[in-house]
């Protein structure tokens, strides 16, 4: 699913984000991303959606190998990509189920199925009395609830959630990683970054990917990494 | 198809974020489209005049002496490459065409003791074959001296040739100056959406389907334009040409519903055109800005 051989991002004014990082993530796995504030986490989330590119090294995702020269193909693999942003990146203006159908309609997905697929999401996210809100007018929990819904209705093959629970208080926070957590099947990754790691005691992860000034260790939990 | 009304629904969310600008667009192209439009009626008249002059391009052959029989000589000058009608104009004939021109003081020929006109030949031809049939004429026994008219003719030419280059003119700034306005719109509409055109990027959606919605507004805005234009152009040729029949009737005005049909058309699809052009070239800039 995720390959990194030898992987650094050094950003243009000199700042090392990622250094050497080596990563073997398979399908169908439940991984979070610890470390604190300015380690590298969103830089890794940035290389695996395509945002930025290695500045040495590997990095492989889905088959697809993440180059710059190759932008075209990064962005037909996004669709098979759920991203969760730490700042949720919902089109303002429109209603949530509008938003989560819009990660669907350049999809090849029939229009009456797409409804029901963003309808089904977000019934999961607990939202499905929000439907028809704009979102614009929902709570941070909502929104960020929405922007999970988005993510997800599309089934996608690899769930990219960056700092979800952001500002959210500790019960609203479990929920949306619990929330998160359900969506890993055998064919469904789930990579979720947080700095709160006193807030994923309880989690199933396969593994714990702990970054600190850029480097990148292992920790494993189901032993499938 | 699925997403047709999803573009149309944002091809009028990108108007009305901007209505002030994109009324005023729809207007400033309207306008211009209007002056296009009113350029290619003035050339299409103007053509139509200068073919009919062309057409009815005509020189006078005078005779050395009355010949007996003036027409073997008309043969011959029938049967010259470009000529394509020749008359025979009497000494009579030729003084009541000239009273004719006289008018009121036509009593000046009268002062004459007896007719000054002589008979001649009235010859028509093709404007573009003048100098081989003035030299052919000249050669021709009998003949004396061959009035060409040929300083009217050049200007008639000249005239009808400076319309051309004015129409070419025009039809350049118009188009530069639609595309130039168009584009920007489309740059300002994806100014006002890049956050929404960032979020689709990362969600993977093809440059083809973020475009669309900003071709169709390109495409509704000068289409717009061009309809106005046409409404507008109707209206006066409708006007002039029932203004100018009545008071002018001698112009020889091409038919008005095939030079209507040929503007309209001209306005409409040139302006599809150049509303999608204009479109294209402001999505370029969505791939310099919103790279990611």
């Amino acid at each position: 699913m995720i390959k990194a051989r030898n992987v650094s991002l050094v950003y243009r004014d000199g700042t090392v984000a990622l250094d050497d990082v080596n990563l073997d993530l398979h399908a169908g796995g439940l991984y979070y991303v610890i470390g604190p504030s300015g380690s590298g986490k969103t830089s890794l989330m940035k290389l695996l959606i395509g945002i930025e590119f290695p500045t040495t090294g590997f990095l492989e995702v889905m088959g697809q190998p993440m180059r710059k020269r190759e932008t075209a193909k990064i962005r037909k693999l996004r669709r098979d990509i759920g991203p969760v942003f730490q700042e949720f990146k919902l089109i303002s203006g429109r209603t949530a189920i509008e938003n989560v159908i819009m990660g669907m309609r350049f999809l090849d997905i029939p229009m009456n199925k797409a409804k029901e697929l963003a309808k089904n999401a977000l019934v999961r996210v607990g939202l499905e009395h929000k439907a028809f809100t704009l979102v614009d007018r929902l709570s941070y929990g909502e929104a960020q609830r929405v922007a999970i819904a988005r993510a997800v209705a599309r089934r996608p093959a690899l769930i990219l959630a960056d700092e979800p629970t952001g500002n959210l208080d500790h019960d609203n926070a479990v929920k949306i990683f619990r929330l998160l957590e359900s969506f890993k099947d055998r064919n469904t990754t789930v990579l979720i970054t947080t700095h709160a790691t006193h807030l994923i005691g309880g989690c199933n992860a396969d593994a714990l990917l702990c970054v600190e000034k850029g480097k990148i260790s292992i920790e494993r939990r189901g032993g499938r990494t | 198809m699925k997403n047709i009304g999803y573009f149309l629904r944002e091809a009028g969310k990108i108007i009305r974020y901007n209505s002030v600008s994109n009324i005023f667009s729809f207007l400033g192209t309207g306008l211009i489209l209007f002056l296009l439009g009113l350029v290619v009626a003035v050339w299409g008249i103007s053509s139509q005049l200068v073919v009919l002059l062309q057409q009815e391009a005509e020189i006078s052959a005078y005779f050395d002496k009355l010949p007996e029989n003036p027409e073997d000589i008309i043969n011959s000058i029938k049967s010259i490459d470009g000529v394509w009608n020749v008359s025979y104009v009497g000494a009579e004939e030729a003084r009541s065409r000239m009273e004719n021109i006289l008018g009121d003081e036509s009593h000046i020929l009268d002062l004459f003791e007896k007719n000054p006109f002589e008979p001649y030949l009235e010859i028509r031809i093709h404007l573009d074959k003048i100098d081989p049939v003035l030299q052919s004429i000249r050669n021709i026994k009998g003949i004396d001296y061959v009035r060409d008219n040929r300083e009217v003719l050049e200007q008639i030419k000249g005239i009808s040739r400076a319309l051309e280059i004015l129409g070419y003119l025009v039809i350049a700034a118009v188009s530069i100056t639609t595309l130039v306005i168009i584009s920007h719109m489309i740059r300002q509409g994806i100014y006002h959406n890049r956050e929404q055109i960032k979020t689709l990027r990362l969600l993977g959606a093809p440059d083809r389907f973020i475009g669309f919605p900003f071709v169709l507004v390109g495409f509704l805005l000068t289409f717009g334009g061009g309809l106005l234009a046409s409404a507008l152009i109707t209206v006066l040729i409708n006007r002039g040409y029932a203004q100018l029949g009545g008071a002018m009737p001698f112009i020889p005005l091409p038919p008005k519903d095939r030079l209507l049909l040929g503007i309209v058309t001209l306005l409409l699809s040139g302006s599809a055109a150049l509303g999608i052009l204009g479109s294209l070239f402001g999505l370029s800039s969505i791939n310099k800005e919103n790279q990611g």
